[in-house]
């Protein structure tokens, strides 16, 4: 008897032992998710292990109403435990771009754990008691839950989530709990009433948790791809920036930091935007020089022009250039135009090529990434623009991209002014671009006399320009001029103006 | 550490003190995980400086004579050259002891970036500083005029962003907490700000500003001048500020500026700190500070050209007397390990007390009452510098509750989107009642007792700069820079010690000014050369 009363109580110990271990590692698996999903450590951290102590508390409490069938109760809570835990990453990894209410289910979940894991311990002692001597009993109930502790915190940041990753690590423990219920099935199947029924709830849930161990990849894969909304079929993290391309139906869709890049169906009209008016407006186009723009797509506009004798593209990633000189599908986008003969290609950081380049250009088509940072700032600051001036024919075109003037007209009409303290002839237009929405573009000449509205030269089969600038210069009410100040790199005021713009969205 | 003129001081150096240079480059290799680190421990030549204290040089074997003898190359000796020049003489020498002159404006190079190995910034000049807004000019750092008001260059300016603070385990802008604080802090933060802003604007009875740059500009009036007899500590609690955050920043401030907090420096001091730069130089009182990733070494740089084929470096100057109504100046070539003995009609001493005590009779007892903060550099080169992203990196970026003053981030001022390795340098003064036991303390330490306490210090913002850092430079100035405690600013030591020696021994400094910033040591080169000229012409 006494033999078999310690068996029956090592046995719910190392049941202790492991819902203490599984509870603490699912409490990590939540905290580092919500560090990674949502920022600052320390606050999802801390909130995060007050709920699940707090939620533990509400659980002890409940324990006592739970008084008939308790083992059976036991080994339910021990696979429902398994269940919740051990998908609790996944169903947070999938729901984390889809749903606004994110950190509500975040917290159900880590409630739910915590109710269930304060619900054993209590009922452990219940069912201990009259078993075992009270005094025993409470001190190797809490060894084995401190231990427990110990032994998830201190291999959960060593081996679990460097070796396992996180979404692995949670469902890894939900098996090893739902493994414990089913030996407990097996074991004490005298003690338990219709072991048949928790056996195959125990089975089944084990063969979930062990199908989506297997799977778990591809869910990964799946999560970023509804980041995305549509099908991923090329990524490439370069020194520079996370490059992806996406499909769907006939759309290509290219992302560079998970900010969209060009959309395949209507980026001609953004290029030919960007491009034209410019080329058409300069007295000679010679000598072409791109600034940004790796994707080639600017240059296939400038190549339609038979005058245009080189064209120079500095872009600081060499990854992005060689991509599109070398992919099929890309290279299909610009049209060989990054292999053509005459351009040249330099992989240089942009602001630093043109403090040291001699040559001067005829046109210059200006399209770096948006002012999201104080990096990508400098480049729309007075002192580059008069570094660019250096560069500039005395009758030059420059044609900027500079964000939407709808979405950030400060940010807009910020860099347009810029520009006025360097160039005294500038002006300002836009196009519509459905992927992007209204976007806008400002264009200086070196020369103070040019006339943005003469055509010097023009191709044929364009599809959105049609060499009329004073068309795409007209700006309703509210895209219109603010107040703002010239941006220079001792203030960045363009990078303030397009946080707050932007990020009112 | 803008807004505070930190380092922006140079204290011109010489022997045993200035400038950079390799003292025992040992190299240690430091096994972190896989990541062997190198650091190299350096600063000012104190070996061949403390040799004046034995005064044991071989005697002179070879006499020059020179009209004109400079000794000493930091800012002071470096702005003397230049005036001498402007004032059509070139026929002068200029002696230092470091293989190249520069002083506290020194700076160190490797192969991602320069950085400075002291002052690191020049705030704006104040409008009426006609002398610094000539230089600038001069310098091309003052590109034009609009308006009246001068037009600095955009690439020497501080780029934005300026300044971050952590505090509260979040980066936030500015050195003034804005977020975690109280309404009631807060609104100390604005009274004392107040405060400043009308000792800024206040002028005495003689018409002059109460605070002023350079110094001696500086209103006559008893009542504002008997600040110099209380420390800063002091003047906050008569004034009923007691805020915790106020009573750090202005710690932070003064430690930055004069290398000792408020509890040991002058209240004449710290409030010269917040209320002798006018800010109107610029339209819209613009504060930002000139910078470069060598610091001050650029306008050195911009001295140096005046003193081109007239400097001898690895030059200490062990004794100084006069003979005849001439100077007599005698000098050890570190190099060729001999003596000389120079004649000069003139010679400015551009060396701070504690080194002139050792070359002029009779100065121990004055430079005794000269105090030298001693200061700790660490340039950091690391593959990355992760933090809490709370805020961007900044230039300055300042840790609240460290010991140090924080970091300079030394490539802000480049205009590339990357860097492949980023260089910080951190920098730390130490504040204390005994500060000769600081000094010991900063040379018997190891270096990698230091490494530790830097690492220290910056873990508290980046727990991982220990893992993502490949070299250290640690750079020791033992007498980093004058401190005005009490009683110094106006007391009689810094006009005793600036007395001339038979109208041929002429001393400058910025220690003879009080406070080790730029612009004091630039006007002590020029006022000098002015008083011997004009001396020079009534003699005649």
């Amino acid at each position: 008897m006494g033999k078999k009363t310690a068996k029956f109580e090592f046995l719910l110990l190392l049941a202790v032992f492991t819902i203490a271990t599984c509870g603490l590692v699912y409490e990590l698996v939540a905290g580092t998710l919500a560090s990674y999903l949502l920022g600052d450590s320390v606050k999802q951290f801390s909130l995060i292990i007050g709920v699940y102590l707090f939620s533990m508390g509400v659980g002890s409490y409940f324990a006592k109403f739970l008084c008939r069938n308790m083992l059976n109760t036991f080994v339910e809570i021990e696979i429902l435990v398994g269940l919740v835990g051990g998908l609790s990453s996944v169903v947070l990894f999938l729901l984390f771009e889809s749903v606004s209410y994110f950190q509500f289910i975040l917290y159900f979940l880590v409630f739910v754990t915590g109710c269930l894991v304060g619900l054993e311990i209590p009922l452990l002692m219940n069912i201990l008691k009259d078993r075992v001597v009270f005094r025993d009993l409470v001190s190797n109930v809490f060894t084995f839950d401190y231990i427990g502790a110990l032994l998830a915190s201190i291999l959960f940041p060593l081996v679990l989530v460097p070796h396992l990753g996180v979404m692995r690590t949670s469902l890894f423990f939900g098996m090893i709990n739902i493994g414990i219920a089913i030996l407990l099935c097996f074991l004490l199947k005298k003690e338990l009433r219709r072991v048949w029924l928790l056996k195959t709830k125990a089975i089944v849930s084990f063969f979930i948790l062990l199908a989506v161990f297997v799977f778990s990849p591809a869910i990964l894969e799946y999560s970023e791809g509804k980041l995305y909304g549509e099908n991923i079929i090329y990524t490439h993290t370069t020194p520079y920036q996370r490059i992806v391309l996406t499909h769907k139906n006939s759309d290509y869709r290219l992302y560079l930091n998970n900010n969209l890049q060009f959309s395949s169906t209507d980026e001609y009209r953004y290029h030919e935007a960007l491009v034209h008016p410019a080329m058409s407006m300069a007295k000679t186009v010679q000598n072409v020089l791109v600034l940004g723009g790796g994707d080639g797509l600017a240059v296939r506009e400038i190549l339609k022009y038979p005058t245009v004798k080189n064209v120079t593209l500095v872009d600081l990633d060499k990854d992005m250039t060689r991509l599109f000189q070398t992919n099929t599908i890309l290279q299909g986008f610009n049209q060989n135009a990054l292999t053509n003969p005459k351009v040249t290609v330099l992989n240089r950081d942009a602001y630093i090529w043109a403090r040291e380049e001699t040559k001067q250009y005829d046109v210059v088509i200006v399209d770096f990434p948006d002012p999201s940072n104080y990096s990508l700032g400098k480049l729309y600051s007075v002192n580059f623009y008069r570094t660019l001036k250096a560069l500039l024919k005395p009758d030059a075109i420059v044609a900027v991209q500079t964000t939407s003037p709808y979405f950030a007209p400060k940010s807009f009409w910020c860099i347009n002014k810029t520009m006025r303290e360097v160039f005294s002839n500038v002006d300002a237009y836009h196009a519509y671009v459905p992927s992007f929405g209204e976007w806008g573009f400002s264009i200086a000449s070196n020369n103070a006399s040019t006339n943005f509205n003469q055509v010097h030269r023009k191709v044929k089969g364009l599809r959105f320009y049609n060499y009329d600038f004073a068309r795409l210069n007209h700006f309703s009410k509210d895209m219109v001029a603010k107040e703002t100040e010239v941006n220079r790199l001792d203030n960045q005021i363009l990078v303030r103006y397009f946080d707050e713009e932007w990020g009112k969205l | 550490m803008k807004n505070g003129e930190s380092f922006n001081s140079r204290r011109t150096f010489f022997k045993g003190v200035a400038a950079a240079f390799l003292l025992a480059p040992f190299v240690q290799a430091c096994k972190e995980k896989t990541i062997s680190l190198l650091i190299k421990w350096s600063g000012t030549n104190h070996l061949l400086g403390h040799r004046l204290r034995s005064s044991n040089f071989p005697t002179p074997n070879a006499k020059l004579t020179v009209p004109y003898l400079i000794v000493g190359g930091g800012i002071t000796g470096l702005s003397a050259a230049r005036q001498l020049s402007k004032r059509g003489i070139s026929d002068f020498l200029l002696l230092e002891l470091e293989d190249k002159s520069g002083g506290n404006s020194s700076h160190g190079e490797n192969l991602y970036s320069k950085y400075p190995l002291g002052a690191h910034y020049l705030p704006l000049p104040n409008r009426d500083d006609a002398e610094l807004i000539a230089f600038l000019t001069e310098a091309q750092i003052i590109t034009g005029y609009q308006d009246g008001f001068p037009v600095f260059d955009e690439t020497q300016c501080t780029f934005s962003p300026h300044e971050r603070l952590f505090y509260k385990n979040s980066w936030q802008e500015g050195l003034v907490p804005k977020f975690g604080i109280s309404k009631d802090e807060e609104i100390e933060f604005q009274r004392f700000f107040a405060t400043m802003t009308d000792y800024k604007k206040g002028r005495g009875e003689d018409g002059k500003y109460w605070f002023d740059i350079p110094l001696r500009k500086s209103s006559q009036d008893a009542a504002i001048r008997s600040f110099d007899q209380m420390t800063m500590q002091q003047w906050l609690t008569q004034n009923g500020f007691a805020a915790k955050p106020l009573l750090e920043y202005v710690d932070y401030c003064c430690r930055d500026d004069f290398g000792l907090g408020i509890a040991f420096v002058s209240a004449w001091a710290g409030i010269h700190y917040f209320a002798a730069r006018k800010h109107d130089s610029a339209p819209e009182g613009n504060e930002n500070v000139l910078t470069w990733p060598e610091g001050n070494a650029r306008l050195a740089m911009h001295l140096k050209k005046y003193a081109k084929g007239k400097t001898l470096t690895h030059h200490l100057v062990y004794r100084i007397g006069t003979r005849d109504g001439k100077a007599v100046v005698d000098v050890f070539d570190d190099l060729k390990k001999e003596s000389i003995e120079i004649s000069a009609d003139k010679v400015i001493v551009a060396t701070p007390q504690f080194v002139n005590q050792y070359m002029v009779d009779g100065r121990k007892e004055i430079a005794s009452q000269f105090h030298y903060a001693p200061w700790l550099l660490a340039t950091l080169t690391v593959s990355d510098l992760h933090d809490n992203y709370s805020y961007p990196l900044c230039w300055d970026n300042v840790i609240h509750g460290a010991k140090g003053l924080g970091y300079i981030y030394n490539q802000h001022q480049s205009v590339a989107q990357l860097q492949p390795k980023k260089v910080i340098t951190y920098y730390t003064s130490f504040s204390s009642r005994d500060i000769p036991a600081s000094r010991r303390a900063l040379y018997l330490k190891r270096p990698d007792y230091w490494k530790r306490f830097v690492f220290g210090e910056l873990k508290r913002a980046h727990p991982e700069i220990e893992q993502q850092t490949e070299s250290i430079e640690l750079y020791r100035l033992g007498h980093g820079m004058i401190s005005p405690v009490p009683g110094f600013l106006f007391g009689e030591a810094r006009t005793k010690a600036a007395h001339p020696l038979d109208d041929c021994v002429y001393f400058a400094h910025s220690d003879l000014s009080g406070i080790s910033i730029f612009e004091e040591a630039f006007h002590q080169g020029i006022d000098v050369v002015n008083r011997i000229l004009h001396d020079t012409t009534v003699d005649s």
